[in-house]
C-alpha cells in the first residue's frame, strides 16, 4: 500500500507529543512554581501533568450550539479557539449509567481506530479530551452535507450514474484504506456515509470496527446492520475477512442505483431467504464448506444468478458497472472482490466519468450532522430492524 | 521507505515516541509536580488537624516532628522502579487470572507445540482468553500512564487491574467487568477495577492502539522459513537475489550460539528466544518509547541468533561494503541502502543493549530490597487526596451532564476536591490495606 | 491616417526610376512600392517585369526578389514612414502579448519598451539579422498564443464595432421614445386642457379649484413615469455592457504554455499560464499506489506449520478468512518503522514544536492549536 502518511492529517498529529506540550507547560510553571499560572481559566496551577495536557487540548476548541442529541451522545458545533471560521463537531459521549463496565465498546472502538486512520474518505478525529463529569469529547471533522441515505430517499434529488460512480469511488477508497490498515468497519450502510461540505463522502461510525487477520481468533458474527450483512455472517462465521465490508459496499451500490434497499429482510432468516432469491442459494458446489457454518439454513433452491440477471436488474449501471456489482455480491466470500480489486475494476475508467465533487447533488433539507451522530448508539429510528447491530450484547463478543 | 511512512501515522509514533532526554525530562517534570502536590495536600491535612479536634490521629504525618520538616517524596528513578515492579505484577495477574469464561467466547486454539510457543501467555495448556498482546498492551498502558502521572498520586496497584481490564476491551478480548473482577485473586471488587478507568484513559491521551513487536516477529520468522525452503522472493531494492541464492546464503551463515539439528530447528529456536525477550525485556524497559516495533524485534533476534539476524537484515538492506573495492566503487554505488543500514545497525545495537540490561526485579534480592524501601517511602508520601478513586468516578456519574458552552470545569473540580478531602480523612482512619505497603510484603512471601 | 490626397497631389514631373516615363506624359500613371525594398516604380513597369513570376528589383544595386502581388500603393508620402509603419505592423502582429498576460504593469511596460526597441532596430537597420532571427524563433514557438491573441484582437474589434452600433441604435431609440412621449404628452395635455375648459365652462364655481388640482396631479404622474422609464433604459444598457465585458474577458485560457518554452526568455515577466491540461484519467486510488513495498515482496503462500491447521479447516475457509491478509499484516508489521529513527525524528519534531515556547503561557493552548494547524 502506498498510503501517504502526509495526507491531510488531523491536527492531533501535531497535538504535540506529551514531551513538547510539556515544554510549553514547563516554561509556564518553572517561572513561577507554586504561583497561579498565567492562564486565567485555570485557577488551580497545581494540576496533574496529565490533566494539564488534557486542558491544553480542551482549550483548543470552543463549543457552540447543540446540533443533536441521542441516548449516548450529544453533538455540538464547535470551532478552533484561534480560528472562529473553522468548524468541528464535538461529540460528547454521555456516561451510560446502565453500562457498568466503564466506557462502552462503541466509544472505545471509535476512538481507538479513528486515532490511527487518517484518510480523505474516513471521518477525521481531530482530538479527544475529557470535560467535567468524566465525559468523553470527540472532536470530529464537521460534515454538514448529511448522509447518503438522505440523498437516496429524497425524491426531489435526481442523480445519475456519474454521481453514483463518484460516491462509490469515495466509499471504496475509504474501505480500502481501512483494510490496508487492517481495520474492518463492520457497519457500512448509507446512513454511515456522511458528506462533507465539499461533497466528499466519508466513512463514519467506527463503533463496530475491529482489527482483523489474526489466525485462530474468533470474531462475532453479530455485526453489520442486517440489510447490509453478508451471508457468511448470517450463517454464523467466526473467522472472516475484509469481504464482509465489500458485501455491504455492494448493497450500498445497488441501493444507490435502485433508490431502495435491495434486500430488506424482516429477520435474519428472512434476510437469508432474500439473498437466496436475489443471487441464488448457497450450496457446497458454489461455496465449498458453507454447510458447515454454524447457522447454515436454506429454504428453497434457487440457481445461482448469472451476468444477465445483473444486467437486467441494474441497467443504469451499464454492463461494466453490473459486472462490478456482481463481483461484490458473490456469495462465497473467498470469490468476492476485495476492496483493492473493486478499485482496480475497469468501471472507473468507462464513461461516464465520475462526477466532480462540486457538481454532485446536495441534500435539499437542512438536516444536520448532529442528527446522524446522535442517532447512533442503539437508538432505533427506522423501525425495529434498522439498528439491530447496535443492540448487541457486547459481553458475548471477543 | 513506504513501510516507515505508514508507521509514522500511528499514534504510537506521533504521541508515544521519545528521545532519551525528553523521556527523562518528562518523568522529572511529572515527579516534580506530583511532589509539590503531595506536600501541599499534606500541609492542608495538617492544618485541618490543627484546627479541628486532635482525634484523627493514627496517620504517620500527624506527628508533630513530621509536621516541621517536609515529607520526603519519591525520586523519578524510584517511581520508575515501582512502575516496573507493577508491570511485572500485571503479567503475573494476567497469568494467574482465571475468569469464568462463557463458552461462546472461548478461543479454539490448536494444541500443537508450535502454537503454544506462539502464545506466550497461554498458560498451563488451559484454553484461556488471552492473547499474545493483551497483557503487553496493559503493561504499555501502565508505562504510558505513569509518564504524566506519579505513583505518589495514583498507586500502581489501583491502576493495574484497570489497565488489564481496559486492554481486554481495546484488544477485543472483552468480557464483562463482573466476570473479570471475579477472576482476580484477592478481594478486588468490580468497582475497584473500573474506578480509575477514565483517569487511565486520560493519561493515555485517549489513544488505545499499541503497536507490538509480536506479530512483526511472526512475519519475520514466516519469511525466514520461506527462505529456508527456497521459496522467498528478493526484496524490492535488491533484485539480484534469487530464491535459491537466498536459501544458499541462509545455509552458509555462521553456526548458531546453541547447536541445532537443522535450519528449521535453528529458526524455531531463535523464534522462541526472541519471543521471550519481547514479552519480558521489551515490555519492562523503555524500548517501546525509544524504538519502533520492527527495531525491537530485530534487536531481540540479534541477541538470540546474531548470524541469522545479520543475514536476514542483509537480504533487506544489502550486505556490508567491501573495503577493498571502495577505491573503484563508492559505498553508495555498492549498496544504495548502505547509509540506512549503518544507522540501523547502530540503533539495533543500542536497543539490544537496553533489552539486555533488564533483569526481573523479583529474581534479584538486591532489587527487591530497594523496592521494599521505596514502597515504605511511598506509604508516607502517597497523596492523601487521591486515595479514593471510587469517589472520583462515582460522584460525578450521579450528576446530570449539562455543559453550557464552556468546556472548562474548575468549579466542579474544586467541589470534588472538597469532597475528596472529607473522604480522605475517613480513609486515613480506616488504614486501608488495599493501598498500603502490604502488597510488597505479600509479594516477598510469595 | 494619412489621406490619399498626399499622393494625389502628385508632382507633375515625377519620373518612374525604372522606365523613366514621366507623369507629364502619362497623367494616369500610378506608382507602386514593394515592402521588400520600397523602391518606387510605375504600374506598367510592375506589370511588365513581374507578371510572369517573381523577379529581382530592377533598381540598380537592389537584389531583392519581388512578387507582383506584394506591390501596393504608397500610403505615406515619406517612404521612410511607410516602411516604419509596415515594420511596426508586422512586429506588433507577432509580439502581440496583452497586458493581462503579464505578472505586473511593470513587466508589461518592459515588454512594450522591448518591442519598440525591436522596431527601432529594424527601422534603423541595426542588428537586423539577429533581430529577425529572434522574431522568427519567437513567432514559431508561440504560434498558438499569437494566433489566440490575434483572434482576440479581432473579436475585440468586432465587438467594439457592435458596441458602437448598439449605442447608436440606443441613442436613436431613446430619441424616438422621447419624441413619441413628447408628442403623446402634448396631445394629452391638449386634450386635458380642452376637457378642463369644458368642465369649467359647464361646472359650478366650487368645482373649479378641485378640477384644477386634479389636472396638476395627472401632470406630475406623467413626468415621474417618464423618469422611471429612463432609468429602466439606463439599467438595460449597463447590463448589456456588462455581458459584453464578460464575453471578451476570458483571454488567458487560450494562451499556450509560453512560460515554459525556451522562447519565454525572450519576453520577461510573463505570467505563468496554466494551460488547462487535458483532463487526466480518473484515478480510483487518488494518488496512492496500491501494494507498494520497500522491504519485502509478499508471496502467495508461506510454508508455516502453525497455519496448516487453518488451511485445512473448511469452516474457516467458508467464512472467508483470508491468510493473505495475515501474511500482509505480519510482514508489514515486521518492517513498518524499521527506518524510523525515533531519537532523530522526535528530537526534530520537538524542536519544531518548541518554537511555540516563546509565547506567553496564557496563550499556549492557542499556540499549540496554531502549530497543529500549520502543520496539518
Amino acid at each position: 500500500m502506498a498510503l501517504s502518511p502526509f495526507a491531510s492529517r488531523s491536527p492531533s498529529v501535531t497535538v504535540a507529543s506529551p514531551s513538547s506540550a510539556l515544554r510549553l507547560k514547563a516554561a509556564a510553571t518553572h517561572h513561577a512554581p507554586g504561583q497561579a499560572v498565567t492562564a486565567k481559566s485555570d485557577p488551580n496551577p497545581e494540576r496533574e501533568l496529565t490533566e494539564q495536557l488534557n486542558d491544553d487540548v480542551r482549550r483548543k476548541y470552543v463549543k457552540g450550539k447543540k446540533l443533536g442529541e441521542g441516548t449516548y451522545a450529544i453533538v455540538y458545533l464547535g470551532h478552533f479557539r484561534d480560528d472562529p471560521s473553522s468548524c468541528v463537531a464535538i461529540k460528547k459521549i454521555k456516561v451510560n449509567a446502565e453500562y457498568k463496565d466503564g466506557l462502552t465498546m462503541d466509544a472505545i472502538r471509535e476512538v481507538k481506530y479513528l486515532q490511527e486512520l487518517s484518510h480523505r474518505n474516513v471521518i477525521a478525529l481531530h482530538d479527544v479530551f475529557s470535560s467535567k463529569d468524566q465525559n468523553l469529547n470527540l472532536v470530529l471533522e464537521f460534515l454538514p452535507g448529511g448522509d447518503l441515505e438522505m440523498l437516496i430517499k429524497d425524491g426531489d434529488i435526481h442523480y445519475g450514474v456519474g454521481d453514483v460512480k463518484a460516491w462509490m469511488g469515495m466509499l471504496a477508497r475509504g474501505v480500502w484504506f481501512c483494510h490496508e490498515n487492517f481495520v474492518l468497519h463492520r457497519d457500512i450502510k448509507p446512513n454511515n456515509l456522511l458528506i462533507a461540505a465539499d461533497g466528499e463522502v466519508k466513512l463514519a461510525d467506527f463503533g463496530l470496527a475491529r482489527s482483523f487477520a489474526d489466525p485462530y481468533l474468533n470474531m462475532t458474527h453479530q455485526v453489520i446492520t442486517r440489510w447490509y450483512r453478508p451471508p457468511e455472517l448470517l450463517f454464523g462465521a467466526k473467522q472472516y475477512s475484509g469481504a464482509v465490508d465489500v458485501w455491504s459496499m455492494g448493497m450500498v451500490f445497488a441501493e444507490l442505483l435502485l433508490r431502495v434497499p435491495l434486500l430488506a429482510g424482516m429477520s435474519d432468516l428472512d434476510q437469508i431467504s432474500k439473498i437466496c432469491e436475489a443471487f441464488g442459494t448457497p450450496t457446497e458446489e458454489n461455496w465449498p464448506g458453507v454447510t458447515q457454518l454454524a447457522n447454515y439454513v436454506t429454504d428453497k433452491a434457487v440457481p445461482l444468478r448469472g451476468r444477465e440477471f445483473f444486467l437486467q436488474q441494474f441497467p443504469t449501471a451499464g454492463p461494466v458497472g453490473a459486472d462490478l456489482l456482481m463481483s461484490m455480491c458473490v456469495l462465497d466470500p473467498r470469490k468476492r472482490a476485495t476492496a483493492l480489486q473493486v478499485l482496480q475494476h475497469k468501471w472507473w475508467a468507462t464513461e461516464p466519468r465520475p462526477t466532480k465533487n462540486e457538481d454532485l447533488p446536495r441534500k435539499s433539507g437542512t438536516k444536520k450532522m448532529g442528527d446522524d451522530l446522535a442517532r447512533r448508539g442503539g437508538e432505533t429510528d427506522d423501525g425495529p430492524f434498522k439498528n439491530a447491530a447496535r443492540q448487541l450484547d457486547f459481553g458475548g463478543m471477543k | 521507505m513506504i513501510e516507515d511512512d505508514i508507521y509514522r501515522t500511528s499514534s504510537q509514533f506521533r504521541l508515544w515516541s521519545y528521545t532519551e532526554s525528553s523521556l527523562k525530562s518528562l518523568r522529572t517534570k511529572t515527579n516534580h509536580i506530583a511532589s509539590e502536590r503531595v506536600r501541599a495536600a499534606l500541609r492542608r491535612a495538617r492544618e485541618r488537624h490543627a484546627s479541628s479536634t486532635p482525634s484523627a490521629t493514627g496517620t504517620p504525618q500527624t506527628g508533630s516532628d513530621v509536621e516541621e520538616k517536609d515529607i520526603e517524596c519519591l525520586t523519578p528513578e524510584e517511581e520508575l522502579v515501582l512502575v516496573r515492579y507493577y508491570c511485572e505484577k500485571t503479567v503475573e495477574l494476567g497469568e494467574t487470572y482465571r475468569p469464568p469464561l462463557p463458552t461462546n467466547v472461548r478461543v479454539s486454539l490448536p494444541t500443537t507445540g508450535f502454537t503454544q510457543r506462539l502464545e506466550p501467555f497461554f498458560l498451563r495448556g488451559q484454553p484461556k482468553l488471552t492473547s499474545i498482546t493483551y497483557q503487553a498492551t496493559a503493561i504499555q498502558y501502565l508505562r504510558r500512564f505513569y509518564l504524566t502521572n506519579s505513583p505518589m498520586t495514583y498507586h500502581p496497584k489501583s491502576i493495574m487491574a484497570c489497565a488489564l481490564f481496559l486492554a481486554t476491551k481495546t484488544d477485543n478480548y472483552y468480557m464483562s467487568l463482573r466476570q473479570f473482577a471475579e477472576g482476580i485473586p484477592g478481594d478486588t471488587t468490580a468497582d475497584d477495577v473500573i474506578a480509575p478507568e477514565f483517569l487511565l484513559m486520560q493519561g493515555l491521551r485517549f489513544t488505545f492502539d499499541v503497536r507490538h513487536p509480536f506479530r512483526s516477529l511472526e512475519g519475520g520468522v514466516m519469511e525466514l522459513s520461506a527462505i529456508a525452503q527456497g521459496q522467498a522472493k528478493p526484496a524490492p531494492h535488491l533484485p539480484h537475489h534469487t530464491p535459491e541464492s537466498l536459501k544458499q546464503g541462509l545455509l552458509s551463515i555462521a553456526p548458531p550460539p546453541v547447536p541445532s539439528t537443522s535450519i528449521t530447528d535453528r529458526i524455531g529456536r531463535a523464534h522462541g528466544a526472541t519471543r521471550e525477550l519481547l514479552k519480558s525485556a521489551a515490555q519492562m524497559t523503555d524500548a517501546y518509547f525509544l524504538y519502533t516495533p520492527s527495531q525491537i524485534w530485530l534487536a531481540a533476534l540479534l541477541l538470540a541468533d546474531r548470524p541469522l539476524a545479520e543475514f536476514y537484515l542483509d537480504t533487506k538492506l544489502g550486505g556490508p561494503i567491501d573495503p577493498t573495492a571502495m577505491e573503484t566503487e563508492p559505498s553508495n554505488l555498492q549498496n544504495p541502502l548502505y547509509d540506512l543500514r549503518t544507522k540501523l545497525l547502530q540503533v539495533l545495537t543500542d536497543c539490544g543493549a537496553l533489552l539486555q540490561s533488564y533483569t526481573p526485579l523479583s529474581s534479584d534480592p538486591d532489587q527487591m530490597k530497594i523496592l521494599k524501601r521505596i514502597a515504605k517511602k511511598l506509604y508516607h508520601c502517597q497523596n492523601p487526596e487521591k486515595v479514593n478513586l471510587k469517589r472520583d468516578s462515582a460522584v460525578p456519574r450521579s450528576t446530570p451532564a449539562i455543559d453550557a458552552g464552556a468546556v472548562t470545569s474548575e468549579s466542579e473540580t474544586e467541589r470534588l476536591a472538597k469532597k475528596r478531602k472529607l473522604e480522605m480523612e475517613q480513609k486515613q482512619r480506616g488504614a486501608h490495606d488495599m493501598f498500603g505497603p502490604e502488597l510488597v510484603l505479600d509479594r516477598t512471601r510469595h | 491616417m494619412a489621406s490619399k490626397n498626399g499622393i494625389d497631389r502628385r508632382d507633375e514631373d515625377e519620373v518612374c526610376p525604372v522606365c523613366k516615363s514621366s507623369r507629364y506624359l502619362n497623367p494616369n500613371m500610378r506608382f507602386l512600392i514593394n515592402p521588400e525594398c520600397y523602391h518606387k516604380m510605375c504600374e506598367s513597369c510592375v506589370d511588365r517585369i513581374f507578371s510572369s513570376g517573381p523577379a529581382s528589383c530592377p533598381v540598380a544595386g537592389c537584389r531583392k526578389t519581388l512578387r507582383k502581388n506584394r506591390f501596393r500603393q504608397q500610403t505615406f508620402e515619406d517612404i521612410g514612414v511607410e516602411r516604419e509603419v509596415d515594420i511596426r505592423r508586422r512586429v506588433m502582429h507577432i509580439l502581440n502579448r496583452r497586458e493581462e498576460e503579464f505578472d505586473s504593469k511593470r513587466a508589461y511596460d518592459d515588454f512594450l519598451e522591448q518591442r519598440e526597441e525591436i522596431i527601432a532596430n529594424l527601422v534603423c537597420r541595426i542588428d537586423v539579422a539577429k533581430t529577425e532571427a529572434q522574431l522568427q524563433a519567437y513567432a514559431q514557438e508561440n504560434m498558438q498564443s499569437i494566433k489566440a491573441n490575434q483572434a482576440l484582437e479581432e473579436q475585440e474589434a468586432t465587438s467594439f464595432q457592435k458596441k458602437i452600433l448598439l449605442e447608436q441604435e440606443e441613442t436613436r431609440m431613446r430619441q424616438q421614445i422621447a419624441r413619441e412621449e413628447y408628442e403623446s404628452e402634448r396631445r394629452e395635455q391638449q386634450a386635458t386642457r380642452e376637457d378642463f375648459l369644458t368642465r369649467l365652462a359647464s361646472g359650478s364655481a366650487a368645482d373649479a379649484a378641485a378640477i384644477a388640482r386634479e389636472g396638476h396631479k395627472v401632470h406630475l404622474k406623467k413626468s415621474s413615469a417618464r423618469r422611471s422609464e429612463e432609468d429602466r433604459i439606463r439599467q438595460k444598457q449597463a447590463a448589456l455592457r456588462g455581458t459584453e465585458v464578460k464575453r471578451t474577458g476570458t483571454p488567458l485560457t487560450t494562451a499556450d504554455t509560453a512560460g515554459s518554452t525556451p522562447g519565454a526568455g525572450f519576453i520577461k515577466g510573463l505570467r505563468k499560464i496554466k494551460t488547462p491540461e487535458p483532463e487526466k484519467p480518473y484515478d480510483p486510488f487518488m494518488g496512492l499506489v496500491p501494494g507498494k513495498r520497500d522491504y519485502y515482496t509478499q508471496l502467495e503462500s508461506y510454508p508455516y506449520a502453525f497455519l496448516d491447521k487453518l488451511r485445512s479447516d473448511l469452516t474457516v475457509q467458508a467464512g472467508g478468512y483470508d491468510l493473505q491478509e495475515y501474511y500482509s499484516r505480519t510482514l508489514l508489521e515486521a518492517f513498518a518503522g524499521l527506518g524510523c529513527f525515533v531519537q532523530e525524528e522526535v528530537a526534530k519534531r520537538d524542536a519544531i514544536s518548541a518554537l511555540g515556547i516563546s509565547k506567553p503561557a496564557s496563550t499556549e493552548g492557542a499556540a499549540m492549536a496554531a502549530v497543529g494547524k500549520n502543520a496539518a
